[in-house]
């Protein structure tokens, strides 16, 4: 094939710390911005399924903005336009996570109105003729059942955000592929670094993608 | 027999956008009264006791209920808070069940009762343990609705209407979704509510609980309540030709 002297060891020692500080990086991005964008989807939901007219407009454009833009720009243009708009120098690690919130906040809203809207009617016209109450209703009724269907895509959403964190690296967040990156730069060693990253990244998505599929049929057989 | 109604439609009509599905149907029900309402399907019966469940506002009339106008077209702020003092003196049975599957049958026997008339908790799976005993579930207290055939949920749905003591009771074609073989132990759950004197109004297919059970038979078609009679006399000697013409359908 190609003549190639792997040089393996280049990821070890010093390297190994340098990209492992890089993944610890990635996977605390990847935490706040589950919960951030946990937080967003529920207000845009709830925008989305506002009775008011404007607050409709206002969540439904949104996120169709959002849902239909690529993410790599969205990050460029919170990193280097926002701080136009508002005068302010935004901190990449704040831009990484801001873009990626609003990002899957966008998606994640739609999980949740599907949850809900999976709530047969008539489990919450029962709980009305009881005489529970529209926030009882909701809480006691609506809601167990929607987050029993939310739950397993709401953890697919985890493993995106592992993945998207990556892009980071273009507004130098320095979790683990920026870190990559650098160091190949460094020591002329792309293969052995990229492989090195892509292996990372499928060790950590792989189990968690397979272990939601299981949970998934078991809530099915439920 | 007691001189004011428990629960009246008075001249109530309900439109969805151009479909007029009830006109000005009035309907008193009286207590210890078992009304059944028989009539084609979209004759508006289903509408109707929807009206009455406070589950859909009426386009013209009111509902009113021991005297008090609990639904009318404008929802005003007196009549909201009338319902809101009433809503659990009306129990409902769903055609469909609608048990809530997230919790248990005792949990979903004791749920209104707990949250909403702020019964202590022991108090709550007391009654809802006599009531799962009435009906012949006790032994299934800690199962899940999906595990219940059609007719054990129903079982359970009318119980957890019963925990909380409603002075009315309203049937949407309780036994409609189940088996031939599974409505008996409905009906029979049903008729000895009847016996005990509660107050009914039952939408339904089953002429037979009707004409046995039914102290007053009310029959509807496109959305008017075109025939009323006592209990079996309706069956016996229909007026009008279109209860005529329906009846001939029972009788192959």
């Amino acid at each position: 094939m190609f003549k190639y002297q792997f040089r393996w060891d280049i990821v070890s020692g010093d390297n190994l710390d340098f990209l492992m500080s890089g993944l610890q990086m990635t996977l605390i991005v990847s935490a706040i911005t589950l919960v951030l964008a946990m937080i967003a989807g529920l207000v845009i939901a709830l925008l989305d399924m506002s009775r008011f007219p404007p607050a409709r407009w206002v969540g439904v454009t949104f996120g169709e903005i959002i849902r239909n833009t690529p993410i790599l720009v969205q990050l460029l243009w919170v990193y280097y336009v926002l701080p136009i708009v508002f005068g302010v120098r935004i901190e990449s690690l704040t831009a990484l996570i801001v873009g990626l919130s609003l990002y899957q906040g966008a998606f994640i809203s739609e999980v949740y109105r599907s949850g809900i809207q999976s709530v047969p009617r008539g489990h919450s016209e029962a709980a009305q003729v009881l005489g529970l109450s529209p926030l009882q209703n909701f809480m006691r009724i609506v809601l167990p059942q929607a987050i029993r269907m939310t739950l397993p895509p709401l953890a697919s959403n985890f493993v995106q955000l592992i993945k998207f964190s990556s892009l980071g690296a273009v507004i130098s967040v320095s979790e683990i592929t920026r870190r990559g990156m650098e160091l190949s730069s460094t020591t002329f060693r792309p293969l052995e670094i990229f492989t090195f990253i892509a292996v990372v990244y499928f060790v950590i998505c792989w189990p968690l993608a397979m272990g939601i599929r299981v949970w998934e049929a078991k809530l099915r057989n439920r | 027999m007691a001189a004011t109604p428990i629960i009246v439609a008075e001249n109530v009509s309900k439109r969805f956008g151009e479909n007029q599905v009830l006109t000005r149907v009035s309907l008193p029900v009286m207590e210890r009264d078992v009304v059944c309402v028989v009539g084609p399907s979209g004759s508006g019966k289903t509408t109707l006791l929807r009206c009455l469940a406070l589950l859909e506002v009426p386009s013209e009339g009111r509902v009113v209920m021991q005297g008090l106008p609990i639904s009318t077209p404008e929802r005003s702020k007196q009549v909201r808070s009338a319902a809101r003092a009433v809503r659990s003196d009306i129990g409902m049975v769903f055609q469909h069940f609608n048990l809530w599957p997230h919790m248990s049958v005792l949990e979903n026997l004791i749920e209104a009762p707990v949250r909403v008339k702020k019964l202590p908790k022991s108090e709550a799976v007391a009654i809802a343990e006599k009531l799962l005993a009435k009906v012949d579930l006790l032994d299934k207290r800690n199962a899940y609705p999906g595990r219940l055939s059609g007719g054990q949920q129903q079982r359970v749905a009318i119980a957890r209407a019963l925990a909380m003591s409603p002075k009315v009771l309203l049937f949407d074609e309780a036994t409609s979704a189940l088996d031939p073989e599974l409505r008996r132990e409905v009906l029979l759950v049903m008729r000895q509510l009847a016996q005990e004197g509660m107050t009914m109004l039952v939408v339904t297919h089953e002429m037979g609980f009707a004409r046995q059970v039914g102290t007053r038979t009310v029959f509807m078609d496109k959305g008017e309540i075109v025939e009323e009679a006592p209990g079996a006399a309706f069956f016996e000697k229909p007026k009008t030709e279109r209860a005529q013409r329906f009846l001939q359908q029972f009788e192959e």
